[in-house]
């Protein structure tokens, strides 16, 4: 229901809007948060929008290419690398990225060298590999850095939280568009922010975002944080619930 | 059906683990034998973090040995003066063992170090049972073959000072090992996961020549105090314990060992042994090659400074 007038708004607003000199485009978001309850195993998350004051020839021809990319909460990150010693392997070297995005999804109309110039690219931070990540001083080898900078984002597509949907974003109308975006079940906690870019000719127009909160509710929420806030209650909690398990045990099948 | 891990942060299948509780709930059942020692690389098998498995393992068993327990309590074969004994120098040990997951942890080197000391434990223990249990099986077969020696009396322990009298054990003994085996056995209890049953009994027949007839009691009731001190030490410290996790493993393990038991009734005691020798060794064997076989990733990621 949400999600079809949020469409209806959209359209709205895209109808009543005055033609001027550049496109514009414009987001919304098939929910503002997600939930994590027991049976969480991952959602979509449609991302609506609309190419406003466009130019209606270029509209028709499908001349406006769209880039959706969805961004998790930031986060520090320890790349290691194992290495055999003594006939084992064990973790040798480490790099530590900060400001690295715990989650990433993109999806797009056509292919990014496509859409845009590499060099526009790089600047958004659109695709896999422009995705920016900071090395922190002083740790690591830098000569390696590019290693351990692919290793890292092929590791968070292994772990389904690094995405990218050529195609994934599907034209309504001439000037509707819409991205379908999965979280994965172990979608990181917190805000996510989704970005839409804009781009004609190669040329980048125009960008818009939109922030989503990914949130645990009710008993997950509520254990995560005992856990994390006060461990020692949680222990003790932890302590009384393995008791009473094993004391009923006793008196369900104990006979001796 | 999935179920999502509030600790763990992870989706899944709340049948398997049931299976997996329930499964080696029989096999300790069956064996009289705790079963945190395969239980523990059972969930790093299912890839759940080794620092959540060993933490939550703990929990479990509090509640595994918790109804045995109260069983041998009620039937007073438990030596509580010895218990307690073992029980100071095993919160020691297990402070020490959460301080060391803590650093190992920060090191990135923890994983590294529970399947080490897997392997090495699982690997002796299944090895000594496999011949002991190999030799019981052709003894029977050969009923002339002379009685096994009894060992000598450890007169290096007898010599030791800080002597206690322990009136249910009718022992009159020396503190100091009996601090030094609870420590130990809480050192592993908090860096493996494991209650320790496997060291402390043996260790108390044959080294402080405790009575047979309280030696389960006694090692259950340090074991069950020991696993409640490490998992409210874990919980504070490193935030590993999954309450979830820990429950759908207590159900599954408090039903399957009831099964368990009746079955152990019906096999033939060195048989059985022989069975557990083998399981443990195959679980040596599947850690140990996981070490020392090329990983097909060589890289690993971790979220923030620590873990």
């Amino acid at each position: 229901m949400r999600v079809i007038i949020a469409l209806f708004s959209l359209l709205a607003f895209a109808t009543i809007t005055i033609a001027a000199e550049d496109a514009d485009i414009q987001i919304g978001l098939s929910s503002e948060t997600i939930e994590i309850t027991s049976n969480f195993d991952g959602a979509d998350l449609v991302i609506f929008g609309s190419i406003e004051n466009g130019d209606r020839q270029l509209l028709e021809a499908k001349g406006y290419e769209v880039v959706v990319a969805l961004f998790g909460p930031r986060e520090e990150v320890t790349v290691r690398r194992k290495e055999r010693k003594l006939g084992i392997w064990i973790n040798g070297d480490a790099m530590r990225f900060s400001d690295v995005p715990s989650s990433y999804s993109v999806a797009t109309t056509s292919s990014l060298s496509e859409i845009a110039d590499s060099e526009a690219i790089k600047i958004l931070q659109l695709g896999l590999d422009n995705i920016n990540v900071v090395k922190e001083e002083g740790n690591g080898d830098g000569k390696e850095l590019v290693t351990f900078r692919e290793s890292l984002a092929r590791l968070k597509v292994s772990q389904s939280l690094f995405l990218e949907r050529i195609g994934g974003v599907e034209f309504l109308s001439p000037t509707l568009f819409k991205a379908k975006l999965a979280l994965p079940a172990n979608v990181p906690i917190g805000k996510h922010t989704a970005h839409a870019f804009l781009f004609r000719d190669g040329k980048f127009l125009n960008a818009k975002f939109a922030e989503m909160q990914v949130r645990k509710i009710g008993f997950e929420q509520y254990t995560y944080e005992l856990a994390h806030k006060n461990g020692l209650l949680y222990g003790i909690i932890a302590v009384l619930v393995a008791i009473a398990t094993g004391w009923l045990a006793s008196v369900v099948f104990g006979k001796d | 059906m999935n179920i999502y891990l509030p600790i763990a942060e992870m989706s899944v299948n709340v049948f398997v683990l049931f299976g997996m509780g329930a499964g080696v709930g029989f096999l300790s059942g069956m064996f009289g034998v705790g079963g945190g020692f395969l239980m523990t690389p059972l969930l790093i098998f299912y890839n759940i973090p080794p620092a959540v498995a060993v933490a939550t393992e703990a929990n479990q068993i509090v509640a595994s040995s918790f109804s045995g327990a109260l069983a041998h309590f009620r039937k007073a074969t438990v030596d509580i003066k010895l218990g307690v004994m073992l029980l100071a120098g095993g919160i020691v040990g297990s402070a020490f063992g959460v301080a060391i997951f803590s650093s190992l942890r920060q090191a990135g080197q923890l994983d590294l170090i529970i399947s080490i000391l897997y392997v090495v434990f699982l690997g002796t223990i299944g090895s000594l049972m496999l011949v002991e249990s190999l030799n019981a099986i052709r003894k029977n077969r050969n009923p002339d073959a002379p009685p096994p020696e009894v060992p000598p009396q450890q007169s290096w322990i007898a010599s030791l000072p800080f002597k206690m009298r322990f009136e249910r054990s009718q022992l009159y003994l020396s503190v100091i090992p009996v601090l030094v085996l609870g420590m130990l056995v809480g050192i592993l209890a908090s860096i493996m996961g494991v209650g320790g049953g496997f060291i402390m009994v043996p260790a108390m027949i044959y080294l402080l020549r405790v009575p047979t007839n309280v030696v389960i009691g006694t090692s259950l009731f340090q074991i069950m105090f020991v696993t409640m001190f490490t998992t409210i030490a874990q919980s504070a410290t490193n935030q590993t314990v999954d309450i979830v996790l820990a429950l759908i493993l207590m159900v599954g393990g408090v039903i399957g060992a009831q099964f368990g038991a009746r079955a152990g009734q019906k096999l033939r005691g060195e048989q059985l042994r022989a069975l557990l020798a083998l399981i443990v060794l195959a679980v040596c064997i599947r850690l140990g090659w996981d070490l020392v076989s090329m990983p097909a990733e060589l890289f690993s990621i971790a979220a923030g400074v620590g873990h």
